[in-house]
């Protein structure tokens, strides 16, 4: 079940309204609580990171999202424009050196509030899932 | 995101509500700056009605403790509902951060 697929600018300010549409979309699913507060930051970070990092707020260039439940998984895709980046040395942020730094902590939240994430296409693209407890797959298959 | 502050002693209390995030994180840096404008040295954050924090805020929040450490200050939080808390945990910024489960004992420590 396709939830949502859209393209964003490269703005900052547009991304709070769009996480609220992104969460509504995802009501079908029966998530915790805990569940939506998790996946909702671990797309906003790599939404942030994709205009920030990736697309370096070119407002010529987009974001695409998207996120689709199927077999019990909720994947999610953001995938921007940009040059990719070098993910495997990403700096981790809990190191004590690290600890009171004021950046690089938005991919080490999303692998950490994720079930699975992967780079694709040079880092341009990330796929983030989320393994769906019993009561969502049920009210998934009923939707189906 | 609303910002409200009031004076306990020698305290500021800081209650925040609603969501900080990447747009009012500035909002929030602003308020705490004219905080450590007016010398304060002792700041209590009350997060009993925050609903979300992203690491913009998470940042915003490092940079004011580190502000206020400049000055010999001391900055404590309260009131963490378990979903916030979680990512301090996760992050292990409750390592850099004085948390208390009520305002009364985060006051009471000062």
């Amino acid at each position: 079940m396709m939830l949502i697929h859209k393209k964003i600018p490269s703005r900052l300010d547009i991304i709070p309204g769009f996480l609220t549409e992104f969460t509504q979309k995802l009501a079908p699913l029966g998530l915790s609580e805990e569940e939506l507060f998790n996946v909702k930051l671990s797309v906003e970070e790599a939404v942030v990171n994709a205009i920030r990092h990736g697309n370096r707020q070119d407002p010529s260039l987009f974001v695409e999202v998207a996120a689709e439940a199927h077999n019990g998984c909720l994947t999610i895709k953001v995938v921007d424009q940009g040059e990719g980046f070098d993910f495997e040395n990403v700096a981790d942020p809990t190191h004590n050196h690290n600890l009171a730094k004021l950046s690089g902590r938005g991919v080490f939240l999303i692998r950490k509030l994720m079930d699975k994430v992967d780079y694709f296409d040079c880092g341009r693209g990330i796929k983030m899932i989320k393994f769906l407890k019993r009561h969502s797959i049920k009210r998934n298959d009923k939707d189906a | 995101m609303k910002i409200s502050q009031e004076k306990a002693n020698d305290t500021v209390v800081c209650r925040l509500e609603g969501e900080i995030n990447i747009n009012n994180s500035p909002e929030l840096r602003k308020d705490f700056e004219e905080i450590i404008k007016r010398n304060e040295k002792k700041v209590l954050v009350d997060f009993s009605s925050v609903t979300y924090i992203d690491s913009s805020g998470l940042a915003t929040l490092i940079e004011m403790l580190q502000r206020l450490k400049k000055i010999g200050g001391c900055m404590r939080f309260s009131n963490m509902d378990q979903k916030i808390k979680n990512i301090f945990e996760i992050t292990k910024l409750h390592k850099l951060f004085d948390i208390y489960e009520t305002r009364e004992l985060a006051l009471k420590d000062f």
